[in-house]
């Protein structure tokens, strides 16, 4: 099985590119690949509850969601905040995932 | 040269000017010594300002807190390689570094012909582009 990290940096106010980014991490795992998307800087905005970013969809197929800790905390955003599904990840933990063989990785 | 093997390139694009990715570099690069990795750093384009000698040790002053010294981004380059010198090298492209002007760059990068990026794209098990130009 395809074992993929998706990082996406962008939010949603930065244009529809990261919403194009989630629907292709999707595609991944509707094909059933093995996938993680992790939203760092701008892209955690993209976690708030309301904002929708085709989650439901995303998470339906098996994926992932991870959104990085700092930058979370950088916005002053709370756990709460965030939509269901999505949990909190610290580097070490990318790292890891990283360093995994058979990982591809892609940042965006 | 022969580029030692390693188990992560970070290749990295943009200046610090731009957004956060400076800061997630170096986490990031931090997170993988820390689990025991070897790593490489590959600046392009703006990134290789990062490491510009001209940087000096010390930002400007910061005009509400005159006493307090803060380190820039090419003095904290250079010391995250000093505390890692057999697991991380810190590589500057040659042909974006003349492009803008940082030829002059801190003792601890090493600056490498573009033609010669395959290299070390071969000599790493695992790549990540963070960035674009």
């Amino acid at each position: 099985m395809a074992d993929y990290l998706l990082i996406e940096s962008n939010g949603p106010a930065d244009g529809p590119a990261a919403a194009r980014f989630v629907a292709d991490a999707a595609t991944l795992a509707s094909q059933g690949a093995k996938v993680a998307l992790l939203l760092i800087q701008n892209g955690v905005a993209g976690a708030v509850a309301g904002i929708d970013m085709g989650w439901e969809e995303f998470l339906s197929r098996g994926g992932e969601l991870w959104v990085d800790r700092f930058s979370v905390r950088q916005r002053a955003l709370a756990d709460a905040d965030l939509v269901a599904g999505a949990r909190l990840a610290d580097m070490d933990e990318v790292a890891k995932k990283l360093l995994t063989p058979g990982v591809r990785a892609v940042w965006h | 040269m022969i580029v030692p093997p390693s188990d992560m390139l970070l290749k990295v694009l943009g200046g610090p000017h731009h957004t956060e990715l400076v800061t997630s570099l170096f986490r990031l690069a931090q997170a993988l010594l820390d689990a025991d990795a070897s790593v490489q750093v590959w600046a392009c384009g703006a990134a290789t300002g990062l490491t510009s000698a001209s940087l000096g040790d010390l930002k400007p002053r910061d005009v509400t807190d005159r006493a307090t010294d803060y380190p820039s981004i090419a003095a904290l380059a250079g010391r995250l390689v000093r505390a890692y010198p057999e697991r991380l090298n810190w590589y500057v492209c040659r042909f974006c570094s003349e492009d803008r002007g940082n030829t002059a760059q801190i003792a601890e990068v090493r600056t490498r012909p573009a033609a010669r990026f395959w290299e070390h794209v071969q000599a790493a098990d695992q790549m990540l582009v963070l960035g674009v130009c």
